[in-house]
């Protein structure tokens, strides 16, 4: 492993190898005379069965690229289950009357395990170490000939493994996949040499596996168990579950993007597979999975990164490719989401001037204070675009030229809870951002199919609490911890910083057909940001995906909110909006509104024809959410609810606005509550919260026109017209005075939201006028709403 | 979490817009037809349509005040107090109820440079538009105007002085865009 061959047929000769160095490299471990009872041992009936313990270890496997090495150390191969001793390998080799080589193997608690990968030249920093336990059972036939020609070869595999762990670990903390089991089948697999690219093809791989439990672990003492201190079960993130049935082609090259290395081409289709999360018997279901992508030119090199660190660089030429799922289901009633479809292509493209790229240098450390292992990946993407498409019900909304970018670092460690050379780290796997400017904008929204008139709408998206666009750059971190409310689950605590953001709130489409414009919206700019989580469990439950946050605090400070573009629109001023929850929740679960009365009342559709209403059917599949937000009462300027709105700042030298310059307006302090203190504790009880119920469905929609005349595609049409969806028509829709039955089917698409708040009581403990000589003026003396029930059917349609 | 701190903003800055609104340039501006838009950029949004109701059966408190709304001797409505005078009595909105209609209102950002008799050319920047739906419906729309020693209706020592009641029933029509913009010093 200490050169790298380079010419394909040297590589093919080394694969030809391969097997065979595997068992010599596991016999070196454990290589003895037999005697006569371990001969008795070898069953030669049709060929020669070997069998070993095989315990092994090696101070450091190196790789070299140009020079510059990356290193497995404290490597070891023995038993999972007694430390310190074999793990049993038994092998019948066959060799077939077709003068295949047929190899029966079984593998029983082997781990395979390395304490740190290093880099040459990073020295005292480590990636982490990895463990993998695995029983295996499986058959492996080989015979001459590939799949274009004499000269390759054709594998047939199968094989069951059980009892799998595979954990990441660092500083002694550990995340591990528990309980593994997976069956995969392989036939006619061929491998060739084509050109000077060694190709393998796999024209079908079924199988399936399953992982019993994702355990964290903070106590070295019981390093790759699945229990800890009395035997109590680690605590677990939940279980994982997949089946799937694929071809693919990989071809390797030798040479990388620079001097040595390797070049990965590779095509995979997903002819069918499905993936479940399960948190306590309740699962997150992917069901009717079916795609294709393809990698082309991913190079793999040890090279140093932007700012000259060590580090193993994955770089890749482009990405591209298709994901349907079919149904997502949630819950113990089968109910479905709908079905997803993304489309995407990854390569090189300017964005605002500036090239990116798609690369990945895996590099040691982690973050500085968490110890000297983890992992830090200096990242740059480039998603030239995407297509992300929503069904329900069969109704389409298609999210349309997604394109994002970004650069900067991403640190992944395993830590306890602790304060550690300073910083706060909770229990888990660490996800920390350090200084990384990324980006992304969506064009418009396309209702019906890919072909579709590019529409707006795209401010739709804020519900989700996703902006239409967005830029920043990002520092902080989320860590996901074992274990959620009850049970299986996720814990999340985060803290996130954005420095010089820049939002839209409503955006324009930055491509109209005509090439890259400015996006024009409005936009939240000179932003920071600063967000903390604490305590959020996440669970998968019968009634859907259920988060309960403990505490959740943020403070967004927009220097200006502008309307045009995010550079040069003109301000409204300052906003600063600033937020502080406790105990807060959401229920996300599927299944739209069903039957709706709209416009009137009644439970079925003749009631409510005659009471005024319009009955829509909205079916079976959408999105349900409920909410319950708890405002907490202000514990100082850092942690409340307020907003506070700035003008007339005075402007530094070069015309930049001076925050806390200018003349305020702060609204203080608003905070839900019960209505009184019922239970005798001296404070107002707060467990109510503001309750909101939104159902969400992709529906026909009513459009009418507001202006005599052609609108703004030229379609021509008489006030109060109703649109009416039609492909024969050039633009895709006509006017109608009087829809019939036959054209009311054919209304466009839109979101319609059903939608329940209510809260018991809501305050604001002062609002204030501030000004930057004079100081703070009270100007209401609190103010209280109580008893609030609001509720709305809303429809919201894209228009051109 | 954001998204209802969004909303507030929202709201905040229309009213904002509204307030600067110069209004020279109100009165000067005329509706622009769809055609004169079609050779505007970026002028794609949303057309919403609906109806929201208020305490349409009753709200969520039920205590000696309030209540649902076939109990003839509670309140069903909501309530909004508030007081311009630290230790003072509080101005309140009381048995707010109600229900609105309305369809096709539009919501997009566009930029204005000509039309309006050529005042366009001369306003020449982006504004937030809202495209007023042509009729809003108000049905048993309600509320009272009322003076109260307290905030909450059961505070010890609770009194309250109605002044006047409002009920609106009917057809608003409106037409037109409101159109929404920055002006003076951020």
């Amino acid at each position: 492993m200490t050169n790298v061959r380079r010419g394909p047929r040297q590589l093919m000769n080394g694969l030809r190898a391969l097997p065979l160095m595997c068992f010599a490299a596991a016999g070196y471990g454990d290589m003895r005379q037999l005697d006569d009872t371990a001969l008795s041992r070898i069953q030669g009936q049709s060929g020669i069965t070997l069998e070993m313990d095989l315990n092994m270890a090696a101070d450091s496997l190196s790789y070299y690229d140009d020079g510059q090495a990356v290193r497995l150390e404290g490597f070891k191969v023995g038993s999972s289950e007694s430390p310190g001793q074999g793990a049993l390998h038994r092998t019948r080799i066959d060799i077939g009357a077709d003068a295949s080589l047929n190899l029966e193997y079984l593998v029983e608690d082997r781990r395979i395990e390395f304490s740190d990968i290093r880099l040459a030249g990073a020295p005292g920093l480590s990636m982490g170490g990895v463990f993998f336990d695995h029983s295996l059972e499986g058959m492996l036939t080989i015979r001459q000939g590939g799949a274009v020609g004499g000269n390759g070869y054709t594998f047939d595999t199968a094989y069951t493994m059980t009892g799998g762990r595979l954990g990441y670990r660092t500083n002694g903390n550990a995340v591990f996949l528990d309980d593994i089991t997976m069956s995969v089948e392989a036939l006619g697999v061929t491998l060739d040499v084509v050109g000077n690219t060694l190709e393998l093809v796999s024209p079908m791989v079924k199988g399936n596996w399953s992982v019993g439990a994702i355990r964290f672990s903070d106590n070295p003492v019981y390093h790759g168990a699945s229990s800890g201190p009395g035997g109590v079960p680690l605590a677990s993130y939940g279980a994982l579950e997949s089946s799937f049935e694929l071809s693919s082609r990989t071809g390797i090259t030798a040479g990388g993007r620079q001097g040595q290395g390797l070049r990965i081409d590779h095509e995979t289709t997903i002819h069918t597979a499905s993936f479940l999360y399960v948190d306590d018997g309740n699962a997150l279901a992917l069901r009717d999975i079916t795609g294709n992508y393809r990698i082309h030119d991913l190079r793999l090199d040890v090279d140093e990164d932007w700012e000259g660190r060590a580090a193993v660089a994955l770089t890749l030429g482009k990405l591209d490719g298709q994901v349907n799922i079919g149904a997502v289901e949630l819950g113990s009633g089968g109910l479905s989401f709908g079905s997803v479809n993304l489309s995407f292509v990854l390569e090189d493209h300017v964005f605002n001037g500036r090239g990116y790229t798609n690369a990945l240098y895996l590099q040691g450390g982690g973050h500085p204070d968490a110890g000297p292992q983890g992992l830090r990946l200096a990242t740059e993407w480039s998603l030239r675009l995407a297509d992300l498409s929503y069904t329900e019900d069969g109704n389409r909304v298609i999210i349309s030229g997604l394109q994002s970018w970004g650069r900067g670092d991403v640190t992944v460690n395993v830590t306890r809870d602790e304060v550690r050379n300073g910083t706060r780290f909770y229990d888990g796997l660490r996800v920390g951002f350090d200084g990384l400017k990324a980006g992304y904008r969506i064009n418009g929204l396309r209702v019906g199919s890919d072909d579709a008139p590019l529409q707006g709408g795209t401010e739709l998206l804020l519900a989700l609490g996703v902006y239409p666009a967005y830029e920043f750059e990002l520092d902080g971190h989320v860590t996901l911890g074992a274990g959620g409310a009850s049970g299986d689950g996720l814990t999340i605590n985060s803290d996130i910083y954005i420095r010089d953001g820049k939002a839209a709130v409503i955006a324009a489409p930055y491509d109209e057909g005509n090439g890259e414009i400015p996006q024009k919206g409005l936009w939240l700019t000179e932003m920071t940001y600063e967000g903390h989580v604490r305590n959020m469990t996440v669970d998968v439950t019968e009634e859907g995906l259920v988060m309960e946050t403990g505490e959740a605090w943020s403070d967004m400070d927009v220097g200006n909110v502008r309307v045009g573009t995010s550079t040069d629109g003109a301000s409204f001023g300052r906003l600063k909006l600033q937020s502080f929850e406790q105990g807060s929740s959401m229920v996300i679960s599927p299944g739209g509104a069903g039957n709706v009365c709209v416009g009137g009342t009644g439970s079925s559709s003749s009631s409510c024809s005659d009471s005024g209403g319009s009955w829509e059917a909205r079916g079976e599949e959408g999105v349900t959410i409920a909410m319950k937000k708890i405002l907490a009462r202000a514990e100082g300027p850092d942690k409340r609810n307020a907003v506070l709105w700035e003008t007339n700042r005075v402007v530094d030298g070069q015309g930049k606005a001076i925050n806390g310059t200018g003349t305020q307006l702060l609204i203080n302090d608003i905070h839900t509550s019960d209505g009184g203190d019922f239970n005798g504790d001296g404070i107002d009880d707060n467990t109510y919260g503001i309750r909101t119920d939104l159902a969400v469905d992709i529906y026909q929609t009513k459009v009418t026109k507001k202006d005599s005349g052609p609108d703004s595609r030229g379609v021509v049409g008489s006030r109060g017209d109703e649109k009416i969806m039609d492909p024969n028509a050039p633009q895709g829709y006509r006017y109608v005075s009087e829809p019939g039955q036959a054209e009311l089917v054919n209304r466009p698409l839109g979101f319609a939201v059903k939608a329940e708040t209510r809260f018991k009581e809501l305050s604001i403990n002062n609002i204030d006028l501030i000004h930057r000589n004079g100081g703070a003026q009270t100007a209401v003396f609190g103010a209280k709403l109580q008893n609030f029930d609001i509720r709305a059917n809303l429809t919201a349609t894209p228009i051109p | 979490m954001s998204r209802g701190t969004f909303r507030f903003s929202l709201a905040s800055l229309v009213c904002f817009g509204l307030q600067a609104l110069p209004v020279s340039v109100l009165a000067e501006m005329a509706p622009l037809g769809d055609d004169a838009l079609s050779d505007v950029s970026g002028q794609g949004g949303i057309y919403l349509s609906g109806d929201i109701s208020i305490n349409e059966v009753g709200g969520p408190v039920e205590n000696s005040y309030f209540g649902r709304c076939e109990e003839q001797d509670k309140k069903c409505g909501a309530r909004f107090a508030y007081r311009l005078k630290e230790d003072g009595g509080w101005m309140v909105l009381d048995e707010i109820r109600g229900k609105f209609s309305f369809e096709g209102l539009t919501l997009r950002v566009r930029s204005i440079d000509s039309g309006f008799g050529g005042d366009g050319e001369v306003f020449d920047r982006d504004v937030i538009e809202l495209g007023l739906p042509d009729t809003v419906r108000f049905s048993d729309v309600q509320f009272k105007l009322a003076a109260s020693s307290t905030a909450r209706p059961t505070d010890p020592g609770f009194q309250q002085t109605d002044i006047f009641a409002i009920e609106m029933q009917g057809d608003v029509v409106m037409q037109g865009n409101l159109l929404v913009f920055p002006d003076g010093n951020p």
